[in-house]
């Protein structure tokens, strides 16, 4: 992703990954990942009416709880995950209990600042996270410790027993790209069923009329509290994720772009469609990496030039879709509808 | 949960007066330095249709807010059914049968007809999100149940057919039917409704008022609402509760509150001086 002005890349190379397996391999963890965050953003705010502009910090709690059990606690990798995920979730609420109160706009707004905190600490608490230099591996002696370790184990035997059967030297990172898919899958089975029943029903009313929805008996704040804990562990599976994909974790990695990332490929896929999401996300990451093979003359287009450009693009095209079709690709008109 | 009690008690026989379903009692609510509500005292007694009259800022919706939980009221006490519901949460006072509607109808707009009358259900488990995982062939056999509550309760308003539409796409009149149906999903002992009258044509306001009779016989329902209209007021209420600048200034029968004076300078008189001023034309 990122791009050192001071280096040169043969146009040959970039030719000839636009049709590498492995690199669309790579664009599809991106885009799984990015699937996951916003199908949390889908529940919050296509079906809750709750804008969360803080989804990046569930992923950096998901992430650096992990990593730091496994680096600094000595945990094994796979207990530590669903203890992120309970951290996150926990974060959620604690989080939420005061700020859901708020109206929907300075509800966002508390989000961010809430995102930006963690980030923050992050960067700061070096001796946890390891600051702006990143977590990465310890190495004790000749062996490294990763918290990609017990992964990896799994990822090479997944590889070596399965996918060696029809694919002769498979891509490293495949392995990956199938749990981010299959996660995907289940996420957006198991969204879709607790949309359909009466709890779902609650938080579209909520949506809507949240007095609506209390002056009929509804405690409309448990339910946004639990919309919000949902997409905070979605947030924090996002997070491993990421985690994996990357190999160290820097605070960087959780900005609130990653956020309005999310919120694109969820207006692309549309509000108030979990399958939307999916399809969302695989379009907004083409487009984005399509977008690298744009070849221009240099100068006046220099790397970081055609970087900007690259983003620029992928902006016209959302103003574009929002143009000619408002509700997004699956979205639904009527549905539109953010709470006050 | 829903006692049929006394069906057909339509003029309530002073010899046997029935029992107090809602009292409220010195409620104060302050806004800054302005009293919305100061002290007001009322009842509402089972079985009755109760109007709540008053000039415009008198303090009718303001009370309505604070008796709903929608405001927390800064003094008084609310005593609901025997139980006493000041500063509860909006919630556990509809849960505990004291339902409203609101002046500005609150369809929901983005949501089908049916979903709006599922919704209002009282004991769906399915509401739990633990039950989806636990149980959830109980939270279908109730969906069942309610769905035909629901259909049920949309024949009698003349909305079945528009039950899997969108309620965005319904008429002013037939989102006021579909509220008070709605509210009527919540198994209401006590219904409360803000100006149901309002904004909607006299056949359909006669409609509305014919169901208010109808459910009060059939199903038990008290009512006690808000309205405007004098002659509504007088000819389809049992008591009627008058309040001027937050208080309640009468509480009686059509014909006494009618006679009363105090009203008469209060609202009626603050009417008709509006009226005749507003007739004229400004020179």
């Amino acid at each position: 992703m990122s791009l050192d002005p001071g280096t040169i890349v043969p146009l040959a190379v970039t030719f000839e990954s636009f049709t590498d397996v492995d690199f669309w391999i790579s664009v599809g963890i991106i885009a799984g990942t990015y699937t996951i965050v916003a199908l949390g953003l889908q529940l919050n705010t296509g079906f809750t009416g709750i804008v969360n502009f803080g989804q990046a910090a569930f992923m950096a709690i998901g992430a650096y709880t992990m990593a730091i059990l496994v680096l600094k606690a000595g945990f094994s990798f796979w207990l530590s995950l669903p203890i992120a995920v309970l951290a996150a979730m926990l974060f959620g609420v604690i989080v939420g209990l005061p700020s859901l109160r708020l109206r929907a706009d300075y509800f966002a707004i508390a989000t961010i600042a809430m995102a930006e905190v963690v980030r923050l600490f992050a960067q700061n608490a070096r001796g946890l996270t390891g600051g702006n230099q990143g977590l990465f591996c310890d190495t004790e002696g000749d062996t490294s410790v990763c918290y990609t370790n017990d992964w990896r184990d799994l990822s090479d035997s997944i590889n070596e027993n399965i996918v060696s059967n029809f694919w002769s030297n498979p891509d490293t990172l495949f392995p990956l790209f199938l749990v981010v898919w299959l996660t995907v899958g289940i996420a957006v089975v198991a969204l879709s069923y607790f949309q359909g029943t009466p709890w779902g029903r609650v938080l579209r009313a909520i949506r809507e009329d949240e007095d609506a929805a209390r002056a009929l008996g509804k405690n409309t704040l448990l339910y946004k509290l639990q919309s919000l804990a949902i997409s905070a562990c979605l947030g924090a599976i996002a997070g491993f994720f990421l985690a994996l994909n990357l190999a160290t974790l820097h605070p960087i990695d959780f900005e609130p772009l990653v956020t309005f990332f999310a919120f694109s490929v969820l207006i692309l896929g549309g509000m108030a469609n979990y399958k939307g999401v999916a399809l969302g996300a695989v379009l907004f990451w083409v487009v984005l990496e399509a977008t690298r093979f744009i070849e221009l003359p240099d100068p006046p287009f220099t790397e970081t030039r055609l970087a900007s450009l690259r983003l620029a693009i992928t902006g016209l095209l959302l103003i574009g879709l929002m143009a000619f079709r408002p509700q997004g690709i699956f979205g639904k008109r009527e549905e539109m509808v953010i709470g006050e | 949960m829903n006692d049929h009690h006394q069906t057909g008690g339509s003029s309530p026989s002073p010899a046997e007066p029935p029992r107090t379903l809602l009292e409220v009692d010195e409620v104060v609510k302050r806004f800054g330095g302005i009293r919305a509500v100061d002290g007001a005292t009322m009842k509402v007694r089972e079985g009755t249709i109760t109007a709540l009259i008053g000039p415009n800022g008198a303090g009718k919706t303001t009370l309505f807010n604070v008796v709903t939980g929608f405001y927390r009221g800064d003094r008084g006490s609310v005593t609901f059914d025997g139980r006493q519901v000041f500063g509860e949460a909006p919630y556990e006072i509809a849960r505990k049968g004291m339902v409203r509607t609101f002046q500005i109808t609150k369809a929901l707009a983005a949501m089908p007809v049916i979903d709006n009358m599922m919704l209002a259900a009282p004991d769906q488990p399915g509401e739990r999100f633990r039950n989806l995982i636990l149980r959830p062939d109980a939270v279908r056999r109730r969906e069942k149940e309610v769905r035909a509550d629901a259909m049920e309760l949309l024949e009698i308003f003349n909305l079945a057919e528009l039950a899997d539409d969108y309620a965005g796409t319904l008429s002013g009149g037939q989102r006021k039917l579909l509220e008070l149906a709605r509210a009527l999903m919540a198994r209401p002992k006590l219904l409360l409704l803000d100006e149901p009258m309002a904004g909607i044509n006299p056949v359909l306001g006669k409609r509305l008022l014919d169901h208010m009779q109808q459910l009060r016989q059939e199903r038990g329902v008290t009512f006690l609402f808000i309205e405007h209209d004098m002659e509504v007021v007088m000819n389809h209420s049992d008591r009627v509760v008058v309040m001027a600048e937050g208080r309640v200034i009468a509480d009686g029968e059509p014909q006494e509150v009618r006679a009363d004076k105090s009203v008469i300078d209060a609202y009626l008189g603050g009417v008709a001086a509006d009226t005749v001023a507003g007739e004229k034309p400004y020179r």
